[in-house]
Order: C-alpha cells, then sequence, then structure tokens
C-alpha cells in the first residue's frame, strides 16, 4: 500500500455572493511511496498550492479521497484535523512561518509543546537533528537575529522534530538566495536519504531536479511525471526543462 | 484641491480601518472627558464646602496628572498600532509618487480628524457626564447638594491644551516614522519582526525595592498626624514602584518564567508567557497606570463607604446624647468654675421652662495641654511650626486634667486622691513612668491605667493623638500651675473645655427646636467673652452627617465608576487590537497543528494574566494603605476597622464581578478575531 493515495480529487471556488465558480483541481490523481521525493511542478495558477494545501487538511476536496498512511482525510472530524497535522504531516513554507516571540528552539518545539511532550523527550530529539541541519549555534537566538536560509532550516527542524510520516513543502526556496537554496535542497536529500518522504511543490526547475520523481501539474490536472532513476540531478535539470518547454509550447506529451 | 486630496485619503484612511479606529476614537473621547471632569472636580474649588474636601480634591488632583500621563502613553501606543497597520499602505503612495511631505500632510489631516472627534466628543461627553452625575446626586440621596456641577471654563481650557499637546507629540511621532524609513521599508513593514526585550534586572529590582519602602511606610505609620506627611510620600514611592515593577519586573518574571522549563513547556503556559514577555514593555505602563486607578477605586469607595455605613456611630461618638452643649476657652481663669455652674444653671432652667426634662447627664469641664512628649516628660517649649520637619509626630501628646471626682462620676470608679498624686490614664502608645513632669511640674503617679477608658475618650471627642488623662484632686489647682505658659504666638498654651450633655424626653422635630433654642442661650451668654461654644441636637447633627458622608460616597461611587470603565474599556481596547497583531501568529500556529481547544486555553491563560496583574496589584496596594485609611477615617470620628476591613472586601469583590464579565466578553471577542 502506498503512504499516500490522492484519487480524482476535485476542487471548486465558489466566488462569495453567487458569483462563477473556478475549478482549481479538476482531476487529480497520484500516490507516493515511502521514502520517495517527490516534487510538483507547475506555473502560477496552475492549482499546485491548492492540492498541497488539501494534503496538509488545511482546505478539503470538494471530490475525491485523499488517504494518508490508510486514513482518509476527509473523514477526520474538524476538531481532530489540527491534532491530525501535527502528529502526521510536517510542513514547510515558503516565507518560514516562524514565530517572532518565540527563539529559535521554541519555534521548533511548538509542535511537541502542543502535543503535551515532556521537555526532556523535546531537548533529546532536537539535539538528534539540529546538527545534521547546522543550527546547533543559533538555536538561542530569535528569528529576526538569523539569515533567510538559517531560517528556513529552523522551520525544516520543526517539520521534522515531530517525526512526521510526510513533509510538505511549499515553495521552500521560494524567498531564498541561491546559496541558501543549494543548501536548503542538499538538506532535504540528506532528509531524504534518511528515509524521510517528502513532498515539495515549487516552479523552480532547479530544486525539482533534486527530486526523484516530478509531477508536472496544468489547468487542474497531472500532466506528465518523469522518474530520475539513475540519472545525476543536471541531467535531471535538463529533462525537466525539457518538459517544461514542452507544456509551455502547448505540446501534447501523450 | 491638493489639501482637499490629503484630507480626503486621510478621511477614507480611517473609514476603512474602521473596527480599529472605533474602538480607538470611544478610547480618546472617554479619556478626555475623564480628564475634564477630574480636572474640574479637584482644581476648581467645587468641593470646598466639603468637610474632607482638601483629600478628596487631593486625590482628584493626583488622578488628573495621572491620566495625563497616562492618556499620553497609552495614546502614543495605540496610534503607533494604527500607524503600523497602515505603513505599507503610505509605502504604496509612495510608490505612486508622493514624497515624505505628502505623506506627513495625509497624518497631519488624520490626526487632526482624530483630534476633533476626541475633542468634540471628549468635552461635551464630559459636560453631559457631569450634568448627569449631578442629577444622581439629587435623586440618590433625597437633600439639596452641597455642590454644583457647572461648566468650567478653566477645566475646558486646560483639557483642550493638555491633549492638543499630546495629539501633537503623537502627531510628531508617526512623521518621524515615515520620514525615516524607505519605501520599501514602509512597503514590506508588516512582514518586519520586532526585536523581544530584554530583560532589565536593575530596574526591576530598584522597582520592587521602591515598591516595598512605599508599603513599609505606609504600615509603619502609627499617627494620623504623621500619617498625613508620609501617606504622600508612600503613595508617590508606591505609583513610581508600580510602573517600575510592571514595566520592567514583568518581563524579568516572564524571563524567570521561562527559565523553568517544566513549567514553561507546557500546552497552556507556552504560547501565553512567551508572547506576554514579548509586550510586556510596552504593556506594563498601560497595566501600571489601569492598577492605579484600580486602587484608587479601592481606597475611595472602601473608605467612603465606611464612613456613610458607620455614619450613626461616628454620629454617637460626637454627640452621645440628644442635646450637647459645649464651651471652650482659651487660658486660665479662677472663675471658669462658676461660669460653668451659671451655664449649667440656665440651660436646665431652660430646658424645663421649654417642658422638658433631662436625663443620663454627663457634666464635666477640663482643661488641656499639648506637646511632645519623650521619657515620661511633656516639652511645652517646642515650637511645632519651627520643626515642622523634623518633629516626630508621633510623640506630639495630649494631656487632659481631670478632677477626680468628675473622674469617678464618668467612670464610676471610687478613687480619692492627695495633694499633688495624680492617676494617669494613657491612651496611646506613651510611656509614663512613677514621676510624669509636665512643663516644669512634676507629679507623682500613683496608678497608671493602661487602657484607653471609653468613657474619658468620648468625654474628649476624637482622639488624633496619644493622650493621657491626668486625674487631679483640684483641677483648678493643677490648672493655675500652668496659667503663665505661652505658645510662640503668645496665646496661652491651656485650654479649658466644658461639656454638658443630657438626653431628653422629646421627639425629633422638639430636639432640634430645643437644641436651637439653647444654641442661642449660650450664644447670648458667652460669645462676648470669647468662649467658643455651641449647642447642637444630635437629630440636627444627623442629617449634617447623611449629607456629608453620603456626599463623599456618592463622589467616590461616580469617579469609581468613571475610572472602572475606562480601565476596562482601555484593556478591552488593547486586547482586541492585540488580537489583530495576532491573527496571523494563531494562524501560524493552527498550521503546525494547534487546535482550537488549545487557542482558547491560551488565550485564557493570556487574558487571565493580563486581567489579574492590576487587580492583584491593586488588592495588595489596598492592603498596604488600609492602616493609614484606618488612621485618616479617624480624623473623621471614624473608628471601625472590622468595618472598613468589610467595606473593602466587598469592594474587591464588587470590582472582581465586573471584572470576570469584562474578562469574559474580552476573551470571547479575542478568540474570534484569532481564530
Amino acid at each position: 500500500m502506498s503512504l499516500l493515495e490522492v484519487t480524482g480529487v476535485k476542487k471548486i471556488y465558489r466566488a462569495r455572493r453567487g458569483g462563477t465558480a473556478v475549478e482549481a483541481l479538476k482531476n487529480v490523481n497520484f500516490t507516493v511511496e515511502k521514502g520517495e521525493y517527490v516534487a510538483i511542478m507547475g506555473e502560477s495558477g496552475s492549482g499546485k498550492t491548492t492540492l498541497l494545501n488539501i494534503l496538509a487538511a488545511l482546505d478539503k476536496a470538494t471530490e475525491g479521497t485523499v488517504i494518508l498512511d490508510g486514513m482518509n482525510l476527509s473523514t477526520i472530524k474538524d476538531s481532530a484535523i489540527a491534532m491530525f497535522r501535527r502528529d502526521n504531516l510536517g510542513y514547510v513554507f515558503q516565507d518560514f512561518n516562524l514565530l517572532d516571540t518565540f527563539t529559535l528552539e521554541d519555534n521548533i518545539y511548538l509542535p511537541l509543546v502542543l502535543a503535551g511532550k515532556r521537555h526532556q523527550d523535546m531537548s533529546a530529539r532536537l539535539s538528534q537533528i539540529a546538527p545534521a541541519l547546522g543550527i546547533t549555534d543559533l538555536l538561542k537566538k530569535y528569528p529576526y537575529e538569523v539569515s533567510g536560509g538559517q531560517k528556513q532550516r529552523a522551520a525544516v527542524a520543526r517539520a521534522l522534530i515531530t517525526s512526521p510520516k510526510i513533509i510538505l513543502a511549499d515553495e521552500p526556496t521560494g524567498a531564498l538566495d541561491s546559496k541558501s537554496s543549494d543548501e536548503l535542497l542538499a538538506l532535504f536529500k540528506q532528509v531524504n536519504n534518511m528515509g524521510q518522504t517528502v513532498l515539495m511543490v515549487t516552479h523552480s526547475t532547479k530544486a525539482a531536479s533534486h527530486a526523484s520523481r516530478v509531477m508536472f501539474i496544468k489547468d487542474g490536472v497531472i500532466f506528465h511525471q518523469i522518474y530520475k532513476g539513475e540519472c545525476t540531478d543536471q541531467q535531471m535539470y535538463q529533462k525537466i526543462s525539457d518538459t517544461l518547454n514542452l507544456l509551455a509550447s502547448g505540446g501534447d506529451l501523450k | 484641491m491638493k489639501a482637499g486630496l490629503y484630507s480626503k485619503i486621510a478621511a477614507d484612511g480611517i473609514r476603512k480601518n474602521g473596527r480599529l479606529y472605533i474602538p480607538y476614537f470611544i478610547t480618546c473621547i472617554l479619556m478626555v472627558a475623564l480628564f475634564y471632569i477630574m480636572h474640574m472636580l479637584g482644581f476648581s474649588g467645587m468641593l470646598s464646602n466639603f468637610e474632607g474636601a482638601s483629600t478628596a480634591s487631593d486625590m482628584l488632583k493626583l488622578g488628573t496628572i495621572i491620566m495625563a500621563v497616562f492618556g499620553t502613553i497609552f495614546l502614543f501606543y495605540t496610534q503607533s498600532t494604527l500607524v503600523k497597520g497602515r505603513l505599507k499602505e503610505f509605502g504604496l503612495y509612495s510608490v505612486l509618487g508622493m514624497n515624505r511631505r505628502n505623506l506627513g500632510r495625509i497624518i497631519f489631516f488624520e490626526t487632526l480628524i482624530s483630534w476633533m472627534i476626541a475633542m468634540t466628543g471628549g468635552l461635551i461627553a464630559g459636560i453631559g457626564l457631569s450634568k448627569l452625575a449631578e442629577l444622581g446626586f439629587m435623586r440618590l440621596i433625597a437633600v439639596e447638594v452641597s455642590y454644583k456641577f457647572t461648566l468650567s471654563v478653566p477645566s475646558l481650557v486646560t483639557t483642550v491644551i493638555v491633549y492638543t499637546v499630546i495629539f501633537f507629540l503623537i502627531y510628531l511621532n508617526a512623521v518621524r516614522r515615515v520620514r525615516f524609513a524607505s519605501t520599501i521599508n514602509l512597503i514590506r513593514s508588516d512582514k518586519e519582526g520586532e526585536k523581544p526585550p530584554k530583560a532589565n534586572w536593575v530596574v526591576g529590582i530598584l522597582g520592587f525595592v521602591i515598591l516595598a519602602s512605599g508599603y513599609y511606610i505606609a504600615i509603619k505609620i502609627k499617627q494620623p498626624l504623621s500619617a498625613l506627611i508620609w501617606f504622600f510620600i508612600a503613595v508617590i514611592l508606591t505609583i513610581i514602584g508600580t510602573y517600575l515593577v510592571l514595566i520592567a519586573g514583568s518581563v524579568l518574571l516572564c524571563r524567570i518564567l521561562q527559565k523553568n522549563k517544566k513549567y514553561y513547556y507546557k500546552t497552556t503556559h507556552f504560547v501565553s508567557v512567551s508572547s506576554m514577555a514579548y509586550r510586556m514593555k510596552r504593556n506594563g505602563a498601560s497595566l501600571a497606570s489601569i492598577c492605579i486607578l484600580l486602587t484608587m477605586i479601592l481606597v475611595m469607595i472602601s473608605s467612603t463607604s465606611a464612613l456613610y455605613i458607620n455614619r450613626e456611630e461616628t454620629l454617637m461618638n460626637h454627640y452621645p446624647r440628644h442635646i450637647n452643649a459645649y464651651a471652650s476657652k482659651y487660658g486660665y481663669d479662677k472663675d471658669y468654675g462658676e461660669i460653668a455652674e451659671k451655664l449649667k444653671s440656665s440651660i436646665v432652667e431652660k430646658t424645663r421652662e421649654y417642658g422638658a426634662t433631662a436625663k443620663n447627664e454627663t457634666y464635666f469641664f477640663n482643661y488641656c495641654l499639648s506637646g511632645y512628649f519623650e521619657n515620661s516628660c511633656l516639652d511645652l517649649d517646642i515650637n511645632p511650626m519651627e520643626n515642622f520637619a523634623t518633629i516626630d509626630y508621633d510623640k506630639v501628646a495630649q494631656v487632659y486634667f481631670f478632677d477626680v471626682d468628675t473622674y469617678n462620676k464618668l467612670t464610676g470608679e471610687n478613687e480619692s486622691l492627695a495633694e499633688g498624686k495624680v492617676i494617669a490614664v494613657i491612651d496611646g502608645k506613651v510611656d509614663v513612668n512613677d514621676e510624669l513632669k509636665i512643663g516644669k511640674e512634676t507629679f507623682d503617679v500613683i496608678k497608671k491605667t493602661d487602657n484607653s477608658k471609653a468613657k474619658l475618650r468620648n468625654a474628649v471627642s476624637t482622639n488624633v493623638v496619644s493622650t493621657i488623662y491626668v486625674i487631679v484632686d483640684d483641677v483648678d489647682k493643677a490648672a493655675s500651675l500652668y496659667k503663665d505658659y505661652k505658645d510662640p504666638t503668645g496665646s496661652p498654651m491651656l485650654s479649658w473645655y466644658w461639656v454638658y450633655d443630657f438626653d431628653i424626653d422629646l421627639d425629633e422635630e422638639h430636639q432640634t427646636e430645643l437644641g436651637n433654642i439653647l444654641n442661642k442661650l449660650m450664644h447670648d451668654e458667652l460669645t462676648s467673652k470669647h468662649f467658643v461654644n455651641y449647642c447642637d441636637s444630635r437629630v440636627y447633627q444627623r442629617n449634617d452627617f447623611i449629607k456629608t458622608f453620603g456626599g463623599l460616597f456618592f463622589l467616590g461611587i461616580l469617579l469609581s465608576i468613571i475610572f472602572l470603565v475606562s480601565c476596562v474599556l482601555i484593556i478591552y481596547y488593547k486586547q482586541i487590537s492585540e488580537g489583530f497583531e495576532d491573527q496571523s501568529r494563531f494562524g501560524i500556529m493552527q498550521k503546525v497543528g494547534m487546535t482550537k481547544e488549545n487557542i482558547k486555553k491560551s488565550i485564557n491563560s493570556q487574558m487571565l494574566t493580563v486581567f489579574l496583574i492590576p487587580i492583584i496589584f491593586a488588592c495588595m496596594h489596598l492592603a498596604a494603605v488600609l492602616p493609614i485609611i484606618h488612621k485618616l477615617l479617624q480624623l473623621f470620628g471614624h473608628n471601625n476597622m472590622p468595618l472598613l476591613l468589610s467595606c473593602a472586601g466587598v469592594c474587591v469583590l464588587i470590582c472582581g464581578i465586573f471584572y470576570a464579565v469584562i474578562y469574559k466578553l474580552t476573551s470571547n471577542a479575542y478568540y474570534k478575531i484569532v481564530s
């Protein structure tokens, strides 16, 4: 059984006063296996963020089902959604979403504190992941005192610390300079190598080239996907940009 | 045309941000109104007909100053929140080609509009509320008002000046923020993180020390006379201490809590402690101001209600019988005894003529001296005016010379004394040895009664300072020893008191009438001889007591309501505007896995602290000043500690209930905003 199964997902937004309906997702079907590193690519307005929000249980699909590790997201009660998210998902945002009232350490602890964990357990877990993320020296600092790349690493630590079933990343390199982006991507790869499933939404070809599989979304459907296989990052980059060119010129891959 | 554009942009800005501006305006209006009313009551001399008016108006003057300081701080804080929300908009205007001066003009019009609304609304509300208060006063206490709320021009002018200055400062501050920020910074301003405050150990500890010394002074004070001087110092220290403790100490406390991992890393504490630590510095000042206003409420209501409720007992102490005649004069005269007897017999005769019979008579006269008491010696040579600053008021004492016969009559004892021997009855904290020296004379004390004999205390009305009753075999002879003692102004130190109180079998109306007749009689007989004299019926005085104490009580209630409402409004506004700031923060936390339940709990814990801090501090302050209040109330003849305590208790309870309601409302509103 796959870790994540997305079947026939459809999302329709209605304007508030009965205006026209917009179909953000038409019919999305895919699965993600445990330990995979998947990137979803698409242009602005292609529906990729909508999809990610549905996967993260931040939004509900109009039709279709999302099953994570045997649990159907649409059957989870509203009151239990936050708890579900906390226990099963790690989310990395484009603009970090760190709280400026907390030190980095406390920001990372937040989901565990919410889950009612003891402090010893939390610090034990943090001491395991902090060196790999290179943030050990930054833990006592506040978000305003560190760089964007450092903030994003802390945000990744926050996502990792709950040992989630899957990490969802929404344009994680979007607000970073190229050096920080490279570091972050290397980090994701490292995390993935340790067995962590990662699903990333991006429109950066470079970011996507690190993934083991890239799916392309266009006009609300999964249009195409390519596997990395034995390719290098360089070759993968080339494959992706060829596909994007085809997509942009309106070519039909099927 | 161009000016029209700026004012239009300013007005639009206010309209579009209505959910923040409307509570802001309401707060401004109430603060202006409150300032006006307090200034009017405190400075216009309207309360001058009142007994205890100086205390009330001092309190109000203090309140006015606090309101001005507090108003400045609070409006600065709210305005900076408002401007912060609009910086992005200003950034956009700047991108579209407005320069800094143009932006300054928009801010100018915005401040102008706020100023106009605050001023007109505030002054109208102030005048209206004061009129309403007058009507309420008439209704509540069915006696004529001894003061009127009229329009006070000086207060109007002061209010306008003070708030114009405050608004001008606010304007300058807003301009400064826009002027020194680049366009990019303006646009990104809502994303910019703010530095959490560092704990300042020095200021925090200093605050605790100052607060503690204020408390120490307040608790240490033993005598009402010294209380008046030290009271003020204690009040100032407490106010400064409160501000420092709440501004720096509270951050310190949060940091200490954060160090305690077991406490801090709990779901309910984690978010609230950290966001309080983050905000406390700028919140500290408003919390401290609220706390001081609350303290004033508690002090006012508990003291005035205690006075009002206890009025009958106070009346009884002042006027133990239906008819109370009193005469006094400085100096010694051997004829006083004769005058006393004659006065008594003419009163008895007049009463009989009126057709009434006197019962339960209390009749006596005595001599009194006061001086500086130390080592069993009453020093009569110290000039209290010259030594005003250095004198220890706890050592000022009065000596009353009583005849042993009068003493026996008043107390029901059966004592007899040889010449030169005395009995000392001591009321207060003075130590008398076997030899009592008064001025240059020495008396042999053969007996000391340490306790205050209630009957003797009643005989000399209320005790403000320590008192020694010296019982002698012949009061005339004892007094004659002091006939040549003069005080620095040249008038005799000795004073003679004459008291004749009795009950009569008449109805209330006739008691009043007889009282007036006797008063006239005494006046005719004594005034030409320079005696201070009066004769009061208790019935008549009762009305006066109700009027005075009722008036004070009403004033206390009135001010407390205004204070309380504005305190609550300020807290409410503060929390609501913080709610808007926290919206995104709670959004993030929900994404990270905070449940609605968690949010509710964390809001409750945060609110509870914000609400509880001022009232807990206010209760502490109240507890510290209660001893002083008790002593000050003694000046009014009030000596009922249990009543004062229960009044304070009820008062705290009522405030607490009121608070609980507002707490519920505020946390609901906050919850709605953030979730």
